[in-house]
């Protein structure tokens, strides 16, 4: 069995930039934007900071390759800097390779930065250009999610169709809490009627449903807990976490039922134990999950133990990840309405926690938040990250 | 005795009613539809449908592609259908091309290695997807099909009693190296000169061959290249309108290079042992055969359910005239060649342990991770659907693309597009087929691939 990190690392810094179509910044400007964000939060200098991590996902016109993408941007040159690529769960898998070598004791303070600038690209939506030519052609990200939904649907008697309802609802939750988070890419509310009616994406997807291309960058400063207190009295504290990887073909394994992801399964199981959490829909406070489509939600409910397989529906129904309900997930609006830069995302998720932990979230303020999840799904749902951090 | 064993006929679903083409073009319609192909098919990928039933059936140590419409002017088809259709490589390949009647060149160079001895079976295969130019007869005309019978000497259909062969170079229809349409002098002329001169005196030195009277001919496969001139040929020759094959030109229309071996094939599926099928295939010449039926051979293929094109812009779009594709990919062939026995010929892997057919081709199983031993196995082209979606995001030539999972009878879960298919009638649990399609075009290159449709 793996060993522990529990309360071994603090996050004492965050910065976050806003999201949305930030057409005049460039890469670089995003990053220098939330990694000066996170310096300032965390009261330190940069020369403080003996390593750092970048997540970026899909390197464009010479931005995101490699270290030097971070290095070249906040001229943070001869330290120890790693670039993490792990498909959609790259901003917490970034984060959990530096708490685990601040943790190992290598390094006092290291910074954690996730970027992407996707609308620098000619193309529509993400693409999917690294896929095989001919085995993968006519794959898209909306379109991978889809085939899992509807045989979800069909699996759980909703039939292809009747399920959307529920999907509506997570988009109307989700840009309801968007609305009142000034960095979110969209700020608006949206109705159950609009979702339902907006054109077909990826059939049982509409537009709705999916979150959308953004540019944005996220960083956080971490060191070793026992020296936390130097920078400040409310940080946060990494509790527990897991990364679990899957098949990156899932449409070709005979015995996968395709009906939810068990990535997120073994992940969570993983954080959960280094976290000592046993019932995480009664312990967990608020949660940042992987809303990349809106069905990715109700199965992450599902995946993450908040309810059992095929309940998901109901979990959104009843109100219990609204801001209000016993478990708010996405508070912060989430990848459908904050937006979704890839790398940036799992590192703007764990923003979004340690502002929440700390009571500095204003509208969307989760009441008596302690303990919080933040969970990162990549790829055709093959590569899962779940964070686990609490207040000290 | 050598003859054709088996037969099969291959018919795309999609069809365009010829009035849909008139109110196009404000011109009067002439009466009935057309078959087309879809936006991922071509002569190719025709043939490989028209030939795989007969591969199963009984292999082929030869096999002949005939075309005027190859979709390669330097790349053997034969050979690609070939390894799509699994066949090993021993198996020795040919090209035909040029003529109306290159399929019947390509019939009497099999019957001839079959007499000779130097194959036992031989598969040969004709299609064609001409295209007409825009507000011409040719595109009220045309129609795309394939077809392909398999000549032997054993377990035959029809045993072969004659062939002659003419060649005349009169110019009425060509299509130059740099045309992309056909031309020609369309006369009354062209038809008694060219036409109805070269069939009737094939037709007649079949009959003076092998000694037989024009009423001894149960069933005349002529070809046509207008729906009427096969008649005149049949009566010049004494043949009476009855025993003639209908030509199709009502319902799918002239079909090139496919219709002799279309035709023959028609034939086949009425005759009675005994009875004497004539064929004949003009095209810079002819080529006649008369064949007594044995009553044994099956025809492999029914004719499919068919959809229609519902205008003549998204018929034009997808034939590829108002928009040409998009795309750039590049594959190198040290990959083409790598993935040849999984992209091409389908091939998965068994699990020594587990039993798991699985794909794509695997060192380690995907179900019991047993290291070692795994062994190459052919999928099965036919199964069920697992799931779906309808996706428009992808920048496809007819949306939604259907994306499909399928699971293949007897094992091996994958992953491909659908066509031909209503996406309203797309269900978990229905029946399909795979089909070798054209894929997304390259920047060089077609690439071919497999995609499902229902059965």
């Amino acid at each position: 069995m793996p060993g522990s990190i529990k309360d071994q690392v603090a996050i004492i810094g965050v910065g976050c930039t806003k999201f949305g179509d930030n057409f005049d910044q460039s890469f670089e400007d995003l990053l220098v934007e939330a990694g000066f964000a996170a310096f300032a939060d965390a009261r330190v200098e940069p020369e403080r900071v003996e390593a750092a991590w970048l997540g970026t996902f899909s390197p464009y016109a010479g931005n995101g390759k490699a270290s030097v993408s971070l290095a070249d941007a906040l001229r943070m040159y001869g330290k120890p800097i790693t670039r993490v690529e792990n498909y959609c769960a790259t901003g917490t898998d970034a984060f959990r390779n530096a708490a685990m070598a601040v943790a190992s004791g290598m390094y006092d303070v290291g910074l954690v930065a996730g970027a992407e600038k996707l609308k620098d690209r000619p193309v529509r939506g993400l693409g999917w250009e690294n896929g095989h030519p001919y085995q993968h052609d006519g794959l898209t990200p909306p379109g991978v999610f889809a085939m899992a939904a509807n045989r979800y649907f069909h699996r759980f008697g909703h039939g292809s169709g009747a399920g959307r309802e529920a999907l509506a609802k997570v988009s109307v939750k989700n840009h309801h809490n968007g609305s009142m988070n000034p960095k979110a890419h969209f700020q608006m509310e949206v109705s159950e009627e609009q979702v339902l009616k907006a054109p077909i994406v990826a059939w049982p997807f509409g537009l709705f449903d999916c979150c959308p291309t953004t540019d944005g960058a996220a960083a956080a400063v971490i060191c070793r807990a026992d020296m936390a207190r130097q920078f400040r009295d409310d940080y946060v504290l990494v509790k527990g976490l897991g990364l679990a990887v899957t098949s990156g073909r899932p449409w070709y394994d005979a015995a996968n039922e395709y009906v939810g992801f068990a990535a997120t399964r073994a992940a969570s199981e993983e954080a959960y134990r280094m976290a000592g959490v046993r019932n995480p829909v009664a312990e967990i406070d608020l949660a940042e999950v992987h809303d990349c489509f809106t069905w990715t939600e109700i199965t992450n409910y599902e995946d993450l133990g908040f309810c059992g397989k095929g309940e998901g529906m109901h979990f959104i129904g009843e109100g219990r990840s609204a801001l209000s309900g016993d478990l708010p997930v996405n508070p912060s609006g989430g990848l459908k309405s904050f937006g979704h830069p890839i790398g940036a995302s799992g590192v703007r998720m764990i923003y979004e926690v340690v502002t929440q932990l700390r009571g500095q979230a204003g509208a969307r303020q989760v009441r008596d938040a302690e303990l919080g999840l933040v969970h990162n799904l990549g790829g055709p749902g093959s590569v899962a990250c779940v964070i686990v951090m609490g207040r000290r | 005795m050598i003859g054709i064993a088996n037969y099969s006929v291959y018919v795309p679903r999609r069809r365009l009613r010829r009035e849909t083409i008139a109110a196009a073009w404000g011109a009067p319609a002439l009466p009935g539809c057309k078959a087309a192909v879809n936006f991922d098919e071509d002569s190719l990928t025709m043939a490989q449908s028209a030939a795989w039933p007969l591969v199963q059936s009984g292999g082929a140590e030869a096999l002949s592609f005939a075309s005027t419409t190859a979709p390669y002017w330097q790349r053997s088809a034969a050979s690609l259908i070939a390894a799509a259709c699994d066949l090993p490589a021993r198996t020795a390949t040919a090209d035909f091309g040029a003529s109306l009647r290159s399929a019947t060149t390509a019939l009497r160079a099999a019957l001839d290695a079959v007499a000779a001895g130097s194959v036992r079976t031989a598969l040969v295969m004709a299609a064609d997807c001409r295209d007409g130019a825009p507000e011409s007869a040719e595109e009220m005309l045309f129609g795309d099909a394939a077809a392909a019978v398999s000549v032997g000497s054993e377990d035959l259909a029809a045993e072969l009693v004659a062939m002659v062969s003419r060649s005349d170079d009169f110019p009425d229809e060509w299509r130059r190296d740099t045309d992309t349409h056909v031309r020609s002098f369309a006369s009354k002329y062209s038809l008694a000169r060219g036409y109805i001169e070269n069939v009737v005196a094939v037709g007649r030195a079949l009959f003076e061959q092998a000694g037989v009277q024009p009423d001894q001919i149960a069933r005349a496969a002529l070809t046509s290249s207008d729906g009427r001139a096969h008649l005149a040929a049949a009566k010049a020759l004494g043949i009476p309108a009855a025993r003639v094959e209908d030509v199709r030109a009502g319902d799918i229309g002239i079909t090139g290079a496919a219709m002799p071996l279309f035709l023959l094939a028609q034939a086949l599926d009425c005759a009675k042992a005994g009875d004497l099928i004539l064929a004949i295939a003009y095209g810079d010449g002819a080529d006649g055969f008369l064949f007594r039926a044995l009553g044994g051979g099956t025809r492999l293929r029914a004719d499919s359910p068919t959809m229609e094109y519902p205008t003549y812009q998204v018929y034009r779009k997808l034939r590829g005239y108002w928009r040409t594709s998009g795309g750039s990919v590049e594959i190198s062939n040290v990959l083409l060649r790598r993935e040849e026995t999984q992209n091409v010929r389908l091939h998965g892997s068994l699990c020594p342990q587990c039993g798991l057919l699985q794909f794509p081709i695997a060192k380690v199983c995907v179900g019991c991770h047993h290291h070692g031993g795994l062994i190459e196995k052919p999928l099965a082209r036919h199964g069920r659907l697992f799931t779906f979606t309808k996706d428009f995001l992808y920048n496809a030539r007819v949306e939604p693309t259907v994306m499909a999972v399928v699971d293949l009878d007897g094992g091996g879960r994958f992953l491909c597009q659908m066509t031909d298919v209503d996406p309203a009638a797309v269900e978990i649990g229905m029946e399909i087929e795979l089909v070798l399609r054209r894929m997304r075009e390259g920047a060089g290159d077609h690439y071919y691939y497999w995609k499902c449709r229902p059965v």
